[in-house]
Parts: C-alpha cells; structure tokens; sequence
C-alpha cells in the first residue's frame, strides 16, 4: 500500500476497542430492527416479532465478540501496517536526503564503517580467543596446574614426576588430573624426513579434556611403559597429510623418531593440543622418572591439565594443592623448599599473554569507534543547520515534533545500516590480517574463522553508535525547526545549545585521540628502548636451525660427538660461512636450569639455588660474540673422561662469588651428589637468555663435549645475508644424514622480531588507531571552525569595513578552535595519566608519565588542531565586505 | 478446501455465498441475508451467527470494504462492498466450487440411474 491511499489517510482516524464494540452493537442492533419491521409487515404481533428477530441471532453476546474479535485483529494489522509504511517512507526519504548530500554521505558512512569495520574485526579475534567454546568437553571445568617458585607469583612453571603423584593422592578439588610432556618427533617420509612437534600424554589425559578419537581407540592404562608396544595417535591434519586420509592407516605403522609406532586411533577434526601445536600423541609413562631418586623431584618436565569436581573453582582448588605444596616443602626440604603452584582455568592458560594485548587493543578501537561516532554527530548537527528550513517548512506543514525526531533518526539509522554493511565486508578480511599480524603472539591451539558472531557485534555496535550519534541532533534538530520558520532567510546563526555540544564534541575527540596517541607513543618508547637494550650477543647475519638425533642410531656419545664435530667442520667449510656454534639453547629462548652446589661456599636455604644449565660446542661463544671475561672458552682439552669444565655468566659470578674470582672453584651442576666436582675454567657476559625483556637469567655453561643430549641448536654466522646460507646448509645436512631434518630454521633476526611480536602488535594497532582518530578530531574541528566561519561571514564583513585587520580576525578564528583542543588535551592528558596503568607489562623502561611522550602527543594534536583551523580561518579574513553586507 | 473439515467447508460456503451477493450491489448485513433468502426461495437461511463474523472476517481480509451510509429507513447502517481483491477472489472460489460440485455429481450420478 503506497501512503497516498485515501483509504488508509481515512483509517488514520483509528477505532478503540471500545469504539469497535459500540460499531458491532450498533450493526446488529440495526439488523433487528429491520427484521422486526419486516416480521411486523407479515403480520406478527410487535411483541412476537421482536421476540422472534433476536431469537434468529442464538447467542448474540458470544456473537458480538466474535466480530468485534475480528475488527480488533485488523486494527492491529493496520497499525502494523501503517508502521512500516512509514519507516519505508522514512528510510526512502532518508535515501534521498542522502543522495542529495553525496560527499557527506560518502563521509559519514566511510567513518563509520572505519570505527565499526575496526571494533568487529578486533572482536573477532577477541571472541576467538577469549570467548568462542574450546574444543574440549565442558571446557569452563579444565584447568591447567603450573609449578612455580613461590616468590614469582607470575610464572607458569613445570612440575616434577613425584610431586605429580603426591598431588593426585591428597588432592579433594578434581575429578582427574593429566600429565603430559613436549615430545619432539621426526617422522621419516618417502622424500624426506620432517620434524614434528607433539605431546606425550598419561594415558588418561584424553578423557580428561573429554575428547574421543574419531577413528580408533584411546590409550590404555598402561601404555607408554619401557618396553611395551610403541603406539600413536595422531591428529585429523596429520593423518589426512601422512597417510592421505585413509582409515586403514590404523593398526598401520609410522616411523617415529627412527621406531616403528601403531597408530591406534585419529584424533577428530576440531581437535588442538592446548599447550601447542602437536602433530601427535605418544604415551607417557612415569615410571622411569619416578625411579630415579634424584631426579623424581627436583627435575621439572610435565604439565597438567585437570577437571575440577564440580562445585570447586581454580582459587579454591589452587588453594587446596598450596597446602599440599606446604606439607612437600617441609618433606623434602633440599628438592621443594621454596615451590608452588598455580591453577589457571584452562582458557586463560591457552590465551596467555595475549589476553591483555587483545584487551587493550580491543579497548582502543573502541575509543576509535568514540571518536567516529562524535565525528559523525558533529557532521549531522552541522547538517542539521542547514536543513534547518526544510524541517521548518515539514513543522509547518503538521509533522510533530516526535515525528520530526523520527525521521532525522531514519537517516542516522540509514547512514549507520550503509556503514555497518560496509564493516561487515571489511571484518573478516580484517580480522583475518590482524590474527596475520598477530600469529607469532596469539595462541595457536584455536581455530581462526570468523563466526556468526562477529557479524552480530558489528550489527549491535551499529545500533548502539547510531544512539550514540544519532539521537542527540535528531533531537536538537527537531526542536528548533518547530521555532525555525520563523527566524527567516537569514537562518544559519547556530543557537548556543546546538553550538555547544559540538565544540563538546570536538572536545571529546581530542581527548580521545590524544589518550591514543600516548598510548602509542608509551609503547613505541618501550619498543625503541628494547631494540636499545644490550643483547650482549651480536644478532646480526645468524643463521640459525635445530638438529635432533635419533637415540637408537646415535645411542653413544661418541657417535653424537662425531656428528657433530663433522656437520659443524662441513658448515665451517662452506663460503661466506664465518663461524659456526652449537648449543642446547640459543639466546632469547628460555632453556634449561639445574641445581648449582659450590664447593666451600655453603648455601643460605635447604634446597641449592639454580642457575640456567646450557651444554655448548666450543664455538658457540665466538659464533654468538659473547665476550669471554675471565679463564678460557671450552676446548679439546674438555673431553669426556677429562675433569667436568663450566663456563658461568657474569650474572651467575656476580651472585654466587661476588667480588671474587670463580675460575678455579670447585661446583656441581645438577641434582647428583655423588657425581664429581668440576670447575668452573671461564666468565662470559650477560646475554639476554630468555626473552629481550627480561633481564639475564645467571646460566652454567658445560661443554656438549661432557654432557649429550643427542639435540643441538646451531648457529652459523655468515658474511652475507643468512638466508642465502640456508639451501647449502640443508644441502649439508642430507649428505651427512638423510634422515635427520633441518628443523626450526630462522634467522637470528627474525627469532629477535618474533620475541618482539608480543609488543609489537599493540604498538601498531594503537598507532594506526592514534592517527585514525587524530585524523577524525581534525576533521571535527575543521567542520566546527568552517561552520563557525560561513555562520559569521556578514559579521567578519562589518568587522572588516570597521577597521578589523585581518591578522586579528585570524587570530581570533584559530583562538577559538585552539581553546577545544587545548581544553581536549588537558582532559586527554589527565585520562592517559590516570589510565596507563593498564598498558601494565607492555611498558618497558618508561613510565606512565614518561613526560617526552606527553609532550610529543600534545604537538602532534595541536599541530593538527592549528592547521584544521586555520585553514578555514583564512577563509574569514578574505571576506568581502561588500559582498557579505550584500548577503542580507 | 478439506472435505474432512466441514466447519471449515461451512465458512467457505458462507464466504462465497456473501461475496457473490456484494457483487450485485454495495449492501448492509441485513439486506444480504435477505437477499440470499429470497434468491434461493428460502432453501438457503443463512445464520446471522454465520453471517456477521463471515462479513468482519471477510473486511479484515480486505475483500470487502465496510463504509458507515444511511438505510433506506433512515437509520445509520454498515454497508459493504466488494474490493478488487474480493471480486478476484470469487472468481476463483467459483471455479472451485463448480468443479467440486461436478466431481461429486459424477460420483452421485450412477446410483440415481
């Protein structure tokens, strides 16, 4: 129905149900009277008559209600009916009030989809991350157990075999607890061998994250036992990769690390490890660990997953294993004395570090979001001014003021659906190149698709900034056209209410752009004094890769001794190879740690400190330009038999020896007692070992010569650039070994750029926000500033015929625009100084009141204010007079 | 039309029966039950408790218009009439019913001969 009907225009006038009964009453009364009058002409006696007519109707009260049941109906569907006509008529009236504007429609939607597009994006990542349902059964009952030294209350530690089992026979808080361990693999392959990564797992660990396999079967008790069938599970990607997706490949074989194992069952399609990406499963038997009484408690190697019984949460449940914990410290002193635990619900364990990037990142885009959506209100205010005689005219011509308010809605709403249709196109490629951005922080054990959800947030952030934006000029709007007609063609003078929340709105955008922009410049800061920070290894042209050897064919240390020897001569042979290293652990990557006892030196608690524990080739120093302080590197003197050799940091000799000299003293490394002294030969200096952020953690070096792991990280320094080494490297490596992969290959650099990723993120994402937002707020103060000037034009021309110089009126304009973004800039200043606490770790060597950082962001904005101004502000001393005199 | 619903099948009757009366002439609710009761000699009485709903049944749907008029008497009275719609809808509701009427004579037919 068009809204010309003359048919509905009449139904205008709409019936109460009070009405309606009165019409049906009214109707049938008529009827009776007919009937009556005809029965009467047929000869029936009057009272017969009226008797026998409303006879004919039965029940005419249930009648009655019946036809009034249906009028009531209609009248519903009418009003329906007639509401959506009128939102259609509105929409298309907005419609056109939009194609007649094209650049402010263009404007305004581009704003808009910019603040929406960014907030869906952003929260899809933070859905996937922090919200979307975990593969695993009943998720919010896992958590995972950490061990940690009782004074870092932060650390995400391991835990020993037989602390293992002492928690799971006191404990009162899960149903289950599961064990698991990294299980590194290579897997032969027709054309080549690949490394893989994987997991060895209790055999109940499983079911405790309450997946099946879909093909096959669980392990079993028992599996994972020294000497027991060798058998695998492994994941959909693997078997669909490896063995082409064939359910035969059960009960098949595969060779693992050079040991045929049976593949028992397919883990299902949406499952991923939650502590990594593993490839596939493997048993995991403690018994070995927990037969070796030196090891059982002092060697930190496995993880835990749990269900909590229900009713139980993780503080409690971490509450209940700390006294446990307690009761093992005061057991066995010189293994526990100062360890803890930790129990993290299971998502929180998975999001990590990434949680409070993706938080801020989150937050920030929804200050753009802020910062769009008083742009865009700001631009319909202005707008609205210049409509201000075609709602005037539509006042005069009936349309209330609620019906005016309804319609400046519409647009908004129009403007708003438009922009948020163009956010949903950019959201999934947007989140898509963000989860890009952001791989090497966020967790890799969650699928990355764009749901459902994302498209719904980007529809209710539209409906909530249309609120935001929409609502206060309809509002403004529709009140001064109802009083617009009558101030005539003289019109655009702003009135004081309507000027000031625009400039409130200038101001609000200047605040908010200003919190970003120190937001990012906080992290920028942090970032540029990291890349300042003393490595203590020169990172520059290393190539680096990592070898693992199979124990059954490496079993001898001799035999890893000789392989390495001759792959690191082969690599040193190569051209533009300068030196080649190897070692257990390379800088920035964590490593090892082990109990350190010095000879003469008596240590304050039960239990000896620890320092980092890194085997390394005689090299690696020299390959890394570690400089050797004291004594000497290791050498082929350090052979196997020879008296055990140690190289200690200046970290570790400034705690343990102080102003003394450690060359010459007597320690042991590692939980042994019986195991000879050996002496430290060498100090080298501090690098930064476990991540760039962190201060040097004190680190035993010992020969690879003297202790073998059958697994080496190796370093080549080249001449040239690294990456060009890679293919000769890799060529090396087949000669020597075909069946043992170049696993983990990167240039020093990038593992240096990827250590960074973390900061880096947030860094860029808050930056692109900053300068988005700047641009909006000068945007903002230019349409203010340029509205102000065309408003004024006639009284810049009577200032000028007066005398005005134009200077002053320049003055005067950037005065006034100057004062928003100064006003801006104090309440923007005071947010980042109250709020920069939640940048939190993210900071690194600056403060939150790091006061270059201040300064920067407040010229930044004031620069841009100045020049959005005076552009505009030109424009008023260039008036004519006599033309603005003219214009009345 | 479901032959098992007779009550369904009663209101189709009446609805039919009211719209091809309007066809004639815009009229009140009194004169279209008059007219169906001369028109078929009296075979056919229709019920008012039949009649009125079918007539607000048959506004809402927009087959017929209602409009507030003056009676022959004087009186004020509902008339209705029948809308583009309605009459399209008669059309088809006949077409409907002639080949309902036949099918069922044909199936009548044999055991009268």
């Amino acid at each position: 129905m068009s809204h010309d009907d003359p048919a509905r225009r009449w139904r205008l006038l709409r019936r109460s149900s009070r009405r309606i009964r009165e019409d049906v009453d009214d109707e049938l009364a008529f009827h009776r009277e007919m009937r009556e009058r005809e029965l009467v002409a047929a000869g029936l006696p009057a009272e017969a008559a009226r008797r026998r007519a409303l006879e004919e109707f039965g029940d005419i009260a249930a009648l009655r209600e019946a036809c009034a049941a249906e009028d009531v109906r209609g009248e519903r569907d009418e009003r329906r009916a007639d509401w959506l006509a009128d939102l259609r008529q509105d929409l298309a009236h907005a419609a056109r009030a939009a194609l007649r504007a094209p650049g402010f429609t263009a404007i305004v939607v581009l704003t808009l989809a910019l603040g929406i597009g960014l907030n869906a994006a952003i929260f899809g990542v933070v859905h996937r991350i922090l919200v979307a349902p975990l593969p695993y059964a009943d998720a919010e009952g896992l958590v995972r157990i950490y061990g940690r030294h009782l004074d870092r209350a932060d650390e995400r530690g391991q835990l020993s075999a037989a602390d293992v089992v002492d928690f799971r026979e006191a404990q009162r808080s899960f149903a289950s607890i599961g064990v698991f361990r990294y299980a590194g693999g290579t897997l032969a392959g027709d054309a080549e061998a690949r490394r893989l990564d994987g997991a060895g797992i209790s055999p109940n660990l499983l079911s405790v994250l309450g997946v099946r396999p879909a093909l096959g079967r669980d392990f079993r008790e028992g599996e994972g036992v020294q000497g027991g069938q060798r058998v695998a599970l492994v994941t959909d990607a693997l078997w669909r990769s490896a063995f082409g997706g064939d359910s035969a490949a059960i009960g098949r074989t595969m060779l693992l690390n050079e040991q045929p194992h049976t593949i028992v069952g397919v883990l299902p399609p949406g499952f991923r490890w939650p502590a990594w990406e593993a490839s596939f499963l493997v048993p995991l038997d403690l018994g070995a660990a927990l037969a070796d009484a030196n090891r059982a408690r002092k060697f930190h190697f496995l993880g835990a997953f749990a269900r909590l019984r229900p009713g139980v949460d993780a503080a409690r449940a971490e509450a209940d294993l700390a006294a446990i914990a307690r009761e093992l410290e005061r057991r066995h002193p010189e293994a526990n004395e100062g360890m803890g635990v930790r129990v993290l619900p299971l998502r929180e364990s998975i999001a990590g570090e990434a949680r409070r990037a993706l938080l801020l990142v989150g937050a920030a885009a929804a200050l753009v979001l802020l910062v769009a959506c008083a742009n865009v209100a700001g631009l319909l205010l202005a707008r609205g001014v210049t409509r201000q005689r075609e709602l005037a005219v539509r006042a005069a011509l009936g349309a209330g003021r609620g019906r005016l308010a309804r319609q400046l809605l519409a647009e908004s709403v129009f403007l708003a659906a438009i922009g948020g249709a163009v956010a949903a196109l950019l959201a999934s490629p947007g989140a898509a190149a963000l989860a890009r951005l952001g791989a090497p922080v966020l967790p890799e054990s969650i699928p990355a698709e764009p749901g459902p959800a994302v498209f719904a947030l980007a529809a209710a952030v539209t409906l909530a900034s249309v609120v935001v934006f929409g609502l206060a000029p309809a509002m403004i709007g529709a009140r001064g056209a109802v009083s617009g007609l009558r101030e005539g063609p003289r019109g655009a003078t702003e009135g004081a209410g309507r000027s000031g929340v625009r400039r409130a709105l200038v101001v609000g955008q200047m605040a908010l752009a200003v919190v970003l922009l120190i937001g990012a410049g906080l992290l920028g800061r942090s970032l540029l004094e990291l890349r300042r920070v003393a490595l203590g290894f020169d990172p520059t042209r290393l190539f680096t890769f990592d070898v693992v050897l199979a124990a059954q064919r490496y079993a001898t240390s001799a035999a890893q001794d000789a392989f390495f020897e001759e792959l690191l001569g082969r690599l040193r042979a190569l051209p533009g190879v300068v030196d080649v290293g190897s070692g257990a652990a390379l800088p920035l990557a964590g490593g090892s740690s082990a109990s350190l006892v010095i000879d003469g030196i008596p240590h304050e608690s039960s239990a000896p400190p620890e320092v980092g524990y890194t085997p390394v080739s005689d090299d690696y120093f020299r390959a890394l330009r570690i400089p050797l302080l004291r004594g000497r590197a290791f050498d082929a003197r350090d052979h196997e038999d020879a008296t055990g050799v140690v190289i200690v940091n200046e970290s570790a000799a400034r705690l343990h020896w102080g102003d003394a000299d450690p060359v010459g003293a007597r320690v042991r490394l590692g939980p042994d007692p019986s195991q000879p002294w050996s002496v430290v030969v060498g100090v080298v200096g501090d690098v930064r070992n476990q991540a760039p952020d962190a201060e040097p953690r004190p680190t035993a070096y010992v020969s690879s010569r003297q202790d073998h792991w059958g697994f080496a990280r190796i370093v080549v320094r080249t001449s040239g650039d690294p990456t060009e080494s890679i293919g000769a490297v890799r060529h090396e490596l087949r000669r020597l070994d075909p069946m043992v992969p170049l696993g983990d290959a990167q240039t020093m650099e990038d593992r240096l750029s990827d250590a960074l990723a973390g900061r880096r993120l947030p860094l860029v994402m808050l930056g692109g926000f900053a300068a988005l937002a700047l641009v909006l707020a000068a945007l903002g103060i230019y349409g203010v500033t340029a509205y102000a000037v065309a408003a004024r034009t006639r009284e810049f021309g009577v200032r000028l015929a007066l005398g005005a110089r134009p200077g002053g009126l320049l003055a005067m304009v950037v005065g006034e625009g100057t004062r928003s973004a100064l006003l801006g800039l104090a309440i923007g200043i005071a947010l980042s100084a109250a709020g920069a606490r939640v940048l939190g770790r993210l900071l690194y060597g600056v403060g939150t009141l790091d006061w270059p950082t201040y300064a920067g962001a407040a010229a930044v904005l004031l620069t841009a204010a100045l020049l959005a101004c005076w552009v505009p502000a030109r424009r008023a001393t260039r008036v004519d007079p006599a033309d603005a005199l003219r214009l009345e | 039309m479901a032959p098992s619903d007779s009550l369904e099948l009663m209101q189709g009757t009446v609805d039919i029966l009211v719209l091809r009366t309007l066809a004639w002439a815009p009229m009140h609710g009194y004169a279209i039950s008059r007219w169906i009761r001369e028109r078929t000699a009296g075979a056919l009485a229709l019920e008012n408790a039949a009649l009125y709903p079918a007539l607000h049944r048959l506004e809402r749907r927009k087959l017929v218009t209602a409009t507030w008029g003056t009676s022959e008497t004087g009186r004020r009275a509902k008339f209705y009439e029948l809308t583009p719609l309605g009459r399209k809808q008669l059309r088809t509701a006949t077409a409907t019913w002639r080949s309902y009427v036949d099918a069922v004579l044909k199936v009548l037919s044999p055991a009268e001969g």
